[in-house]
């Protein structure tokens, strides 16, 4: 433990302050310039970070977010005559409001239409920076002053520690929210948007904070960097320094304020390694060895497929090859980066610090933080006494597609406290009726009543007001531990300000939290497996997991959809007994079965549904003997066979 | 007078709209069979325009040097499906994204040093004397960019409906995994679909650097156009790019009269902003729904 | 014709299939059948290349396809109707035959001359089909999908056809047109595993029958005996 500790925080206590220390040793401006670019660049990178590897989108609008706050920095002076503290707080805020406004209409879209519409914001703010020339100097630049702070001029040494303190608390304020049910929430909404939503974590509301804080802290590098520079142009905040910027943040690591670090420093070393052209050489030909050495052992070991392995070799090639026959590197520039980029992007996906990291680790053999003792069940999930009473209504339900009447009218009431079985042939509507009751989709017609009341629109809003369920295709954040995934759900239990968790004043509900996971984690006996990546559990755990996790709510009414799908008889047996576990301490339970013999086992009232509507409802024995049940599942006789005596009317 | 003068923006720039058209229509052929898209299309029609106006420097005749140009462009679309695109659709993942603006960036980059980042004319036989149509003058350079366009997409869309291989792409577009069960490569398709988009990129090419010259910038100019209007259509539209395409042309000329030539971009931009946000899937595409 | 010899197959951790074997004889039906999750579906892909196996062999007609894309083990002669159907709904009905075919029709022009006999035959099949022939497939009943998704397979002229969950989602007077085309099939000498939730039915056309429970065969036989068996009942009532 101690260890750890001295270990990543002393790695970084080391490294801020020797980057305070350099100008009191060395007198060289150049350097000094050097150093202050690249906490400039880190700050900028945490915040592309935040996109780029938690949320896993391509965000093409960074640069432009510091175009953005640079501009409004240097206007805040010239215009509006404030210092320091109040041209970067404007910068901020400017780059807060621009990516929460371009936020909203982006976020709903994933994958290539995000990415367009970032690089549409993008070419828009340059547009408007170009024409707006009575307020931006337009294409000729705009002269920015360096303002005072708290009355005293700012020395460019003195500039220097201000961004360099500057970039130590955006790292301990993103070092704390990273590490706390924000970060978990950003990690989990990218393996599964449906399950981030079903467990009452808004997706849309924390890609949006998560994109409106890169964005802010986008525009506070902007706010440093028209200071440092004092000399702005539109120009400078195109493309092409988007491109470097995502170099810098692929190639330093995704999803890791020390990955971004080294991007930085990649980023603001740049232009002297393509001036050098000797410097220039000798790195590409370490990266063309290592790329070599690295796809040879993924050919032999067959981990990589032969395009992975042979086109970062050719890029690298290219490049060495290359750098030694064009006249001006400078001129070559973009090829540069986009054949450093490309070879990272097919080659070394994680980046270096990610490859750092599994090497540290093995090398220091770090354990990660001890855990806390498990709670209490009884107070994770109190015994409830249900009172019998309908709790969840649904009247004459209807849901179709186009022309398909998946849902066709069903009316059923769950009665508190029950387990409630829905059964029914392949394509009899049992997964559709489910979906609707969750929010996936909205009904055609007919009502849905909790309580007497009607259920609202959409998964988040429904998981808030105490329905819970799990999926029939595993929906779990596949990247994230047991332990992890559980803790995601439990981010509407405990809910400490974000300014707090800045702060990291989260510690203590962490904790807390982290007590109530291992105690839902045992009652599906997979504590012991707390620290395992879920996409590493067996398929069986991973149901078990599912279910932990439903029930970090607390929930009133718990949909089960196929939980035994695919599970092994010592499995099986194992599901029946948590679900009868749940169900003795009060929660109402909705189980979408195949297996006859555990609906017969657990449930006190079983539905069945055919081609959408419902056929039979009454005890399991009952509806198993209905002949229209029968019918349903094994077919009709034909009549041919009726003349035969048929031995499928089962023996009372 | 002052009605002809609108009529002659909204023409003019109709026809400009239908080269964005044309892009977008390339966009839809490869995100129908693969759902993904060359972010880096633009430097395709930029290089792929330079190479023609070589063939042209060294003397190949000009009716000689559209076929040389479009094959290249099927050249180029080929390689950008192999180096960008097939690892990321094997892996399941987004990575084509990065993959295709990177390519396209070291494209920009040689397109610079072979070529030079000055815009350079490109000759062409059709004259640019105008001609008169109830009071608005178009040249018979705007109006092969018309006849280009349509011929074109026309050509294709005949392919696709009355040949087995054209009807066979359509299969993997409709249903990938069905196709497969008749014997069709999926992988073969998104490669034929590579092709024809770097066919049609490079056609666009053609067709417009007469009228705009050949340089560095028209890479950026064209594509986000051309991504508005594939947006705002829909990315499985099919002619509803060339009305988007065309409405799209006519309200930046407008723009660019009224407010001011640097804000011509702004409308296209706005528009696949609001696009993106109102009905991401285009105003004549089809919703999806989600299966769990 | 078609063998699989301990298949395991899964999605992901899923394990669905354990060492699952079935062989189709020449000219005969062979049903597989099952209750839901049983792995029924999950055989038919990993057979088809829909899905690549983990262990085990399929041989088509003695030779080896396991783990080959689903579009190679189609042009050696396997044909899947899968479940669902997927028939390419914006191309018309005419189309998605011609389709069937593709591997071995030219493709550019031509085709239609080449493959007007095998359209016949199946336009004689199905009359219906003929009469919706330049409809959109995606407009067709659910019926007459199924029609055609058998269609489009007999195109290829298959050594084996695998039809998967025919029945689902249709009314119990067209499962009945269904099964008697299998049987006018069966007539012709086709070669054919047909996965069924409905026992009844395929038990009636098939000439062997496999059960399937929990990704294993755990009962076969001839369709007499097992309808009398009362594992067949339990695996699908418990």
């Amino acid at each position: 433990m101690l260890k750890r500790l001295l270990l990543i925080r002393g790695a970084e206590i080391i490294a801020l302050t020797l980057l305070a220390a350099i100008p009191l040793t060395v007198s060289n401006s150049y350097v000094l310039g050097l150093l202050t670019l690249l906490a400039i660049y880190g700050i900028l990178l945490i915040g592309l970070d935040v996109t780029v590897g938690y949320l896993g989108q391509v965000n093409l609008a960074q640069a432009a977010f510091l175009g953005l706050g640079a501009y409004a920095a240097g206007l805040s002076v010239s215009l509006l005559g404030f210092g320091m503290l109040g041209a970067l707080t404007v910068s901020m805020l400017v780059g807060l409001i621009f990516g929460g406004i371009l936020a909203f209409p982006a976020l709903r879209l994933e994958g290539p239409q995000f990415a367009l519409a970032t690089l549409s914001f993008s070419a828009l703010s340059t547009t408007v920076l170009n024409e707006w020339e009575g307020l931006t100097g337009g294409a000729q630049g705009l002269h920015v002053s360096r303002p005072i702070f708290w009355g005293h001029t700012v020395t460019a040494q003195g500039f220097y520690w201000l961004c360099l303190i500057l970039l130590a608390l955006v790292w301990l304020a993103m070092r704390n929210l990273l590490s706390s049910q924000w970060g978990r929430a950003f990690e989990a909404l990218r393996d599964s948007p449906i399950a981030t939503d079903a467990m009452g974590v808004g997706t849309y509301r924390h890609k949006v904070a998560g994109f409106a804080m890169g964005s802010a802290l986008g525009g506070l590098a902007g706010g440093l960097y028209a200071f440092n520079f004092q000399y702005l142009q539109p120009q400078s905040f195109v493309y092409e320094l988007m491109v470097i910027l995502l170099l810098g943040v692929v190639l330093g690591g995704r999803k890791s304020l020390w990955g971004a670090f080294f991007g930085a420093s990649l980023v603001a070393l740049l232009p002297n390694l393509l001036s050098n052209r000797l410097l220039f050489e000798v790195i590409s030909t370490i990266g063309l060895l290592a790329a070599l050495v690295a796809g040879v052992r993924g050919l032999m070991k067959k981990t990589t497929r032969p395009f992975q392995a042979i086109a970062p070799i050719l890029a690298l090639g290219l490049l060495a090859v290359g750098g030694m026959f064009v006249k001006n590197t400078e001129d070559w520039r973009k090829a540069i980066f986009a054949l450093m980029l490309f070879s990272v992007v097919v080659g070394l996906p994680e980046g270096l610090m990610g490859f750092a990291a599994r090497f540290l680790t093995r090398l220091f053999h770090i354990d990660p933080p001890a855990l806390p003792p498990a709670t209490v069940l009884d107070r994770v999930l109190p015994a409830k006494t249900p009172d019998g009473g309908p709790l969840l209504k649904l009247q004459d339900l209807k849901r179709h597609f186009g022309g398909v009447k998946a849902v066709d009218g069903i009316s059923i009431t769950v009665h508190s406290g029950q387990i409630h079985g829905l059964i029914g042939p392949n394509g009899s509507g049992k997964s559709t009726a489910v979906n609707v009751i969750s929010g996936l989709y909205a009904p055609s017609a007919g009502k849905m009543l909790l309580h007497g009341k009607a259920l609202p629109r959409g998964m988040f809003h429904v998981a808030r007001t105490g329905v819970s369920r799990t999926f029939q295709n595993l929906q779990l954040f596949s990247e994230l531990s047991a332990l992890d995934n559980v803790m995601v759900a439990m981010k509407g239990v405990y809910r400490t300000p974000l300014p707090l968790v800045l702060m990291g004043l989260a510690r203590g509900e962490e904790k807390r939290a982290q007590a109530d996971a291992l105690a839902l984690l045992a009652l599906v006996r997979l504590k012991h497996l707390s620290r395992v990546s879920a996409k590493d559990l067996t398929y069986g755990d991973q149901r078990f997991l599912e279910i932990a996790r439903a029930l970090a709510r607390k929930p009133e009414l718990l949909i089960l959809d196929e939980p035994a799908a695919g599970l092994a008889l010592p499995d099986v047996n194992k599901l029946v007994e948590i679900i009868w576990n749940i169900h003795n301490r009060g929660i109402t339970i909705i189980l979408i079965e195949h297996h006859m013999d555990v609906v017969s086992e657990l449930c006190n009232v079983v539905t069945v549904l055919d081609g959408g509507r419902v056929i039979a409802e009454g005890a399991a024995e009952e509806v198993k003997r209905d002949p229209r049940v029968i019918e349903a599942y094994l077919g009709t006789a034909s009549e041919a066979a009726a003349a035969e005596p048929c031995s499928f009317q089962t023996n009372p | 007078m002052y009605s002809v003068i609108i009529s002659q923006m909204v023409v003019s720039g109709a026809l400009m709209g239908l080269v964005y058209a044309l892009i977008a229509y390339g966009f839809q052929l490869t995100f129908s069979t693969s759902q993904t898209i060359n972010f880096g299309q633009g430097e395709l029609v930029m290089v792929s325009a330079f190479f023609s106006l070589t063939l042209l420097d060294w003397g190949v005749p000009f009716w000689l040097m559209v076929p040389g140009g479009l094959l290249f462009g099927v050249v180029l679309g080929l390689a950008v499906e192999r180096a960008g695109v097939r690892l990321a659709l094997e892996q399941k993942s987004e990575g084509w994204i990065l993959l295709t603006i990177i390519i396209g960036l070291l494209g920009f980059s040689a397109a610079e040093n072979i070529w030079g980042r000055d815009d350079r004319p490109f000759p062409t036989p059709i004259s640019s004397d105008a001609l008169q149509f109830f009071g608005v003058s178009i040249t018979p350079l705007e109006i092969s960019v018309a006849v280009g366009v349509f011929t074109l997409m026309g050509l294709i869309e005949l392919f696709k409906r009355k040949t087995l291989l054209g009807k066979a792409f359509e299969a993997v577009s409709a249903d990938r995994d069905a196709a497969e069960l008749m014997g069709i490569s999926a992988t073969r398709t998104v490669m034929l679909s590579y092709g024809l988009s770097g066919l049609v990129a490079a056609m666009a090419g053609i067709l417009v650097s007469p009228i705009t010259t050949v340089g560095p910038t028209m890479a950026s100019a064209l594509i986000l156009k051309a991504f508005s209007v594939a947006v705002v259509a829909g990315l499985d539209s099919g002619f509803g790019v060339v009305v988007i395409g065309i409405f799209l042309g006519a309200l930046e000329s407008l723009t660019s009269f009224y407010i001011g030539s640097g804000w011509r971009e702004a409308p296209g931009l706005i528009l696949l902003i609001l696009a993106l946000a109102v009905r991401p899937n285009g105003v004549f595409g089809k919703a999806s729904i989600r299966k769990v | 014709m078609l063998v699989v010899e301990n298949l395991y197959a899964g999605y992901g951790t899923s394990k669905v299939l354990t060492g699952a074997s079935l062989e189709v004889v020449q000219g005969k039906i062979v049903a597989l059948i099952g209750a839901n999750g049983a792995g029924k579906t999950t055989t038919m892909r990993a057979i088809s290349g829909m899905l690549k196996p983990e262990k085990g062999r399929v041989l088509l007609d003695g030779k080896p396809v396991q783990g080959q894309d689903a579009s190679r083990i189609a042009r050696l002669g396997l044909a899947h109707a899968p479940e669902g159907r997927k028939v390419f709904g914006p191309l018309s009905t005419e189309d998605n035959l011609l389709l069937g075919a593709y591997s071995h029709l030219p493709l550019f022009f031509g085709f239609r001359a080449k493959s007007a006999h095998d359209l016949e035959r199946v336009y004689d099949l199905f009359p219906l089909l003929r009469e919706r022939r330049h409809q959109a497939a995606g407009t067709l009943s659910g019926g007459e999908q199924q029609m055609l998704a058998i269609g489009r397979a007999l195109m290829a002229n298959p050594k084996v056809m695998l039809l998967d969950e025919p029945s689902m989602g249709l009314a119990p007077v067209i499962v009945q047109e269904v099964f008697n085309t299998i049987r006018r099939l069966k007539a012709e000498g086709i070669t054919l595993l047909l996965v069924e939730q409905f026992a009844k039915s395929a038990l009636e056309v098939a000439d062997y029958a496999y059960v399937m429970e929990r990704g294993r065969i755990v009962a076969e036989g001839a369709p007499a005996e097992l309808r009398k068996d009362e594992r067949v009942l339990a695996a699908y009532l418990g």
